[in-house]
């Protein structure tokens, strides 16, 4: 713990904050001080974003003020928060992907000479790196860097135009555990020196582990600020929740159950990725029918390649995709459908739902081509409808209007409904890829519930995830994917974080 | 022989003229990630403002700029539905070219067929329009052609390339949220650069109409906004390349004039064809031929998108 | 106070938003008429007469069909999310085809020559979007500027065979082919059976898309194209049908202009038929069904701007208008989004 200052660097003060239909941040106080490291908790929907969005200027409150440095101010734009030194560093980062490290530092910046060259922003980034104690590569497109990368840019970035207060936004969701580590230690590096530090996040050991202080936030209201070391886990998500979340058993009782056949199969298996670099290398994996098969791994090792290659919708370059026995020749999602192959797609707005159409039409994207949807030639929209009415009661989601366009919905149900509509059609295996993303706890509740009712009506399911107690908590073997190679497929009994987090790092295992 | 390549030469950058205005001015819209399909109407409307205003004032250059003025306010009108209340960006430029031809043509009956009252006139260099095929070629062009062909793209080049205010530019077509939280004032730039660049079809239409041409009628524009909007694409988004495209279809227009004048057995018809069927071809060939030559001319990422801070 | 945006709205926002912004640019559209000298009520009047006698519904009669034709063509092309900016190119490419066959077997059986021009028609349209299409199925080429650059190529080939190779040596006009003697029977005085044979299609092509799963696979794959591919959609197999599709109606309806009106083929028979039908798509929404309505409202504005000649109106003048609805159109598409609210 350091020395914290007496004036706080950042009040707000009855922040509230309304969007059509919901309020999402409501009479909040946080204050935040010189040297300290404060994290705000919160599941997703909470209004973290929001607020923080209020206080780098992107929007304004409807009600409250911001004092930073005990003076009151008003933040019309992002331009105003950068010059009262706040920095943000996004969960998605704002950065030019076509551009290189030195010019997406040097944009929008009133410091950037006038007239520019490649080497001059690039010596200036390199002075600048060696001056914040930041590895990065002037002349480097940031497309082509790491997720661990980019982040040392934007966090450049941002303490270059001399921000004093740092958010940083879910700051470890693209890290490996061991460059996560190395980013708290640069945090305590910073507050040291006379920052402060707010950051957002949901996990509760890596909030209480680096936090001075902790500020919990549910349902855009604030519910407490507690020091750091007066709390415990389990004391935070009931305040997250509001309840008390009891873990549901769901047991790891592989050796009870009978394994059946493989269902699923990738041999030999490599692809490339949308911009033509290899996506994954060799990959052998051999799915069962009742089995839960989890893959670990920081998002950008080929998670999203894999859930293609699987699925049918990417083809592969080398090896050969099996679907019970028999090799499915051409990468046809119809084809894989037709056998029996359902898939939760990674980024369900973009993939797995038509957002703009309505909910009914959206509920029949994968039995539209069959009875009793489809006879004949016909469509029958009464058919459709009540089809979709089924669906929907399933996923437990009030639709008040089955022809308002599905992106009305939370992401919470449209998820849901995404897994409902899966499970109707995966006889033989069921491939989802980050279901429980962006979801709040009662969602993910479900959605890991779903994943376990087909498991033991022996389909086999993979899930991929970026949240490695999610993966332990319901696997029954787990796989890590590192650069597109699996690193390692192990019984989950045997393992525990530390070993996976090595993987996930690209550490190959010592011993067999 | 001589003659024919002097010939060749000369209407090549005459007639590129026209589309080197048009491509620079949508260079400068799409880098901030507006697609202006409207260059059409704008030429016409800066064309129609050139003739008309000449015919009153015999002055060339104020027919140029009340034609830029034109061009400027058709910019305007663009730009308020679709920079600052995000309406759909190809709606909008269709509804402007079909308005600003109708327009063009409503106002200019009056103006139809008869030449243009002032013109730019050829000027001869000293010295240098004595040289063998240059001379006659290029340095015996009316003085707006150095301006066109030389310094607007060069300074396009420095502005998009060598400056800071041109990253925060481009930076606003590649990923307009990420520009703004750096703070760069997005919705300020892409309304200004679309009006500027609305400016530049109606200085390519007043150039089409006084030093082309010259002299006005409907249809005179004859899909050249439309050829400079393919232009810029198969361009890349880049000043150089975008002149250098001009000049190109400058050559496919000047081997029609040339053709026709000639007698060759080919109907006049088909060779009014090929800057179109050449433009089509430069739009496919290239893709077909290499996949990474598509990447390398990528457009910015965001062009076409409309740009909301405050969204939910 | 205040203004907010909403998230979605109702079908009849939206209905209430477009007509709006018809009557609107009407206005807007008057009120600059009345500012260059026109005496507006006057001209009203004339039109709202003029419009009503016999041969004014003639007129409009004649005027809906092709625009019906070439409404649908752009709107089922909308359905899966491309422009097709080029319906006035295959509507000459049509009426070229029409022409030739029916030029080609004079004196046949008037039934089955009609059925053989309408295929000619038809063949002639989905060929002139041939290139297009295959350029934006494979090589992911915009469709906007192709389609539309053919327009220019279509226009000069058609001037081109009136003027020489098939132009009528018996005529005193000079830019038009020998008469076609198969015609579309008259339905009443002037008009053709071709305005039911429109009608029709529509109503056709409206069930093919709201009842059939190929109609259900195109509105996905225009709604979101990751999601047609992820469910197993053939994505460029429904693009190509549905170009061609596109391209091959908007040359009936060429053909159906050659048959059934001028009866040969001239320069400028599309009469814009092809741009207009982009504002007829854009007014229906892009619904195959709501392009009757749409067709009738524009063939009355272009209807208005013909008995309106003899006060000086000319097309110039109703295309400007065209393009100032469009505009409103555009605008009020994002306009029906927000709300006024009073300060809570």
């Amino acid at each position: 713990m350091t020395q914290a200052d007496a004036r706080p660097a950042v009040e707000l003060t009855g922040i509230t904050k309304r969007f059509p239909g919901l309020i999402a941040n409501d009479a909040i106080d946080l204050d935040l001080r010189r040297g300290e490291i404060h994290a705000l908790l919160g599941e997703n929907g909470a209004g973290k974003s929001t607020l923080m969005n209020i206080l780098t200027g992107i929007y304004q409150p409807d009600a409250g003020q911001i004092r930073i440095d005990g003076v009151p101010v008003q933040f019309a734009s992002p331009v105003q928060a950068i010059a009262a030194g706040i920095g943000m560093v996004h969960q998605h980062f704002k950065l030019i992907k076509a551009f290189t490290v030195a010019e997406n530092i040097h944009m929008g910046w009133s410091e950037t000479p006038r007239r520019v060259s490649a080497a001059v922003l690039e010596r200036r980034t390199a002075e600048l790196a060696a001056k914040f104690g930041l590895a990065v590569r002037p002349d480097a497109r940031v497309e082509d860097l790491s997720a661990g990368e980019q982040q040392r840019v934007e966090i450049l970035r941002v303490l270059a135009r001399g921000a004093r207060v740092l958010i940083l936004d879910e700051p470890t969701a693209v890290l490996t555990p061991g460059e996560a580590a190395a980013l708290a230690h640069a945090m305590r590096g910073f507050i040291a020196t006379g920052y402060a530090i707010i950051f957002i996040s949901h996990k509760l050991d890596e909030v209480l582990e680096v936090a001075d202080r902790i500020t919990v936030l549910r349902a855009g209201r604030k519910i407490a600020t507690l020091p750091a070391q007066d709390c415990t886990q389990s004391q935070l998500a009931t305040l997250m929740v509001g309840r008390e979340i009891v873990a549901p058993q769901r047991g790891n009782a592989a050796h009870d159950r009978a394994i059946g056949q493989i269902v699923l199969q990738l041999a030999g298996v490599s692809a490339v990725n949308d911009r033509g670099l290899p996506a994954l290398v060799d990959v052998d994996l051999a799915l069962h029918a009742g089995e839960i098969v989890g893959i670990a791994g920081v998002a950008g090792n080929g998670q999203r390649e894999l859930s293609e290659v699987l699925t049918g919708i990417r083809a592969v370059t080398e090896g050969q995709v099996r679907i019970g026995g028999t090799i499915m020749p051409n990468a046809e999602p119809a084809a894989f459908l037709a056998r029996g192959i359902g898939h939760i797609p990674e980024d369900r707005l973009r993939s797995g739902l038509a957002p703009s159409m309505a909910v009914a039409d959206n509920a029949v994207l994968r039995e539209y081509n069959r009875p009793p949807v489809a006879r004949g030639l016909f469509f029958a929209v009464r058919a459709a409808a009540a089809l979709a009415r089924r669906i929907v009661a399933d996923a437990s989601v009030l639709v008040p209007n089955m022809r308002m366009p599905v992106r009305n919905l939370s992401g919470g149900n449209q998820q849901r409904l995404v897994g409902r509509r899966e499970m109707r059609v995966a006889h033989q295996a069921l491939v989802a890829a980050y279901p429980t993303r962006g979801l709040d706890v009662g969602a993910i509740e479900q959605m890991l519930r779903y994943l376990i009712e087909m498991r033991d009506r022996g389909v086999g399911v993979l899930v991929i995830s970026e949240e490695l107690e999610e993966v332990l908590g319901i696997a029954d073997r787990v796989a890590v994917l590192f650069q597109g190679r699996v690193m390692g497929i192990f019984p989950a009994a045997e393992a525990d974080a530390e070993r996976i987090g090595l993987l996930m790092g690209g550490r190959a295992e010592m011993a067999a | 022989m001589i003659e024919l390549l002097t010939g060749m030469l000369s209407g090549a950058l005459l007639a590129g003229g026209v589309l080197v205005l048009g491509a620079l001015g949508e260079v400068l819209a799409e880098r901030v990630g507006v697609f202006n399909l409207g260059l059409e109407g704008l030429m016409a409307l800066g064309g129609v403002t050139a003739i008309i205003t000449v015919a009153h004032v015999a002055s060339a250059p104020l027919g140029l700029a009340a034609g830029i003025l034109a061009g400027v306010a058709g910019g305007v009108v663009f730009a308020v539905p679709v920079v600052l209340l995000r309406a759909n960006q190809t709606l909008c430029g269709l509804a402007l070219t079909i308005a600003g031809t109708g327009l063009a043509a409503s106002v200019g009956r009056p103006y139809s067929g008869q030449p243009a009252r002032a013109v730019f006139d050829g000027v001869a260099i000293p010295y240098l329009s004595e040289l063998p095929v240059l001379g006659r070629a290029i340095f015996s062009q009316n003085l707006l052609i150095y301006v066109i062909w030389i310094i607007l793209p060069i300074a396009l080049h420095y502005l998009l390339f060598k400056t800071r205010h041109g990253i925060n530019l481009r930076a606003v077509g590649e990923n307009p949220a990420a520009a703004d939280a750096a703070g760069v004032p997005v919705v300020l730039l892409r309304f200004c650069y679309v009006v500027i660049g609305a400016g530049f079809s109606g200085a390519a239409g007043a150039y089409l109409t006084l030093a082309f041409v010259p002299s006005w009628s409907d249809g005179i524009t004859g899909g050249r906004g439309w050829i400079a909007v393919a232009l810029v694409i198969f361009a890349g988004f880049r000043p150089y390349q975008a002149a250098a495209g001009a000049f190109l279809f400058g050559l496919i227009t000047a081997l029609g004039f040339v053709g026709q004048a000639r007698n060759w057995p080919i109907p006049p018809a088909f060779l009014s064809m090929l800057p179109y069927l050449g433009t089509l071809a430069f739009m496919i060939v290239p893709v077909m031929v290499s996949r990474r030559l598509q990447r390398r001319l990528a457009a910015p990422a965001s062009l076409g998108l409309a740009f909301y801070r405050d969204q939910r | 106070m205040r203004v907010q945006r909403v998230a979605s709205i109702s079908g009849g926002v939206v209905i209430a938003s477009r007509i709006g912004a018809v009557i609107a640019a009407l206005l807007v559209g008057g009120a600059i008429f009345a500012l260059a000298g026109y005496d507006v009520p006057m001209l009203a009047d004339n039109v709202v007469e003029g419009s009503l006698t016999e041969f004014g519904i003639e007129d409009l009669g004649l005027l809906v069909s092709p625009l019906i034709l070439t409404g649908l063509a752009v709107a089922i092309m909308l359905r899966i999310g491309l422009w097709n900016i080029g319906a006035d190119g295959q509507f000459y490419a049509g009426a070229v085809a029409a022409t030739v066959t029916g030029l080609a077997f004079p004196g046949g059986n008037d039934a089955v020559m009609l059925v053989v021009l309408a295929l000619a028609g038809f063949a002639g349209g989905a060929l002139w979007i041939l290139l297009p299409a295959l350029a934006r199925a494979y090589l992911a080429v915009d469709e906007i500027i192709t389609t539309l650059l053919l327009n220019f190529v279509a226009l000069l080939f058609v001037n081109y065979l009136c003027t020489g190779p098939m132009r009528d040596p018996g005529q005193a006009i000079t830019s038009a082919s020998a008469r076609v003697t198969t015609e579309i029977p008259p339905l009443m005085g002037d008009l053709h059976w071709g305005l039911v044979a429109a009608i029709v299609l529509a109503l056709i092509l409206a069930l093919v898309f709201a009842y059939t799963p190929w109609g259900y696979e195109v509105r996905v794959a225009g709604a979101n194209r990751f999601a047609a591919h992820y469910a197993g959609i053939p994505v460029r197999k429904r693009l190509m049908q549905v170009m061609l599709l596109s391209g091959g109606i908007a040359g009936l309806g060429g053909m159906a202009e050659v048959a059934g009106t001028v009866h040969r083929l001239q320069g400028g028979i599309s009469n814009n038929f092809g741009y207009l039908g982009v504002m007829v798509a854009v007014l229906a929404g892009g619904l195959p069904i709501a392009v009757l309505p749409a067709a009738l409202l524009m063939a009355v504005i272009l209807n208005a701007g013909i008995v309106l000649q003899s006060y000086g109106v000319t097309t110039y003048e109703v295309l400007a208008l065209t393009g100032l609805v469009l505009l409103f159109i555009a605008i009020s598409e994002q306009l029906a989004y927000y709300r006024l609210l009073r300060r809570v």
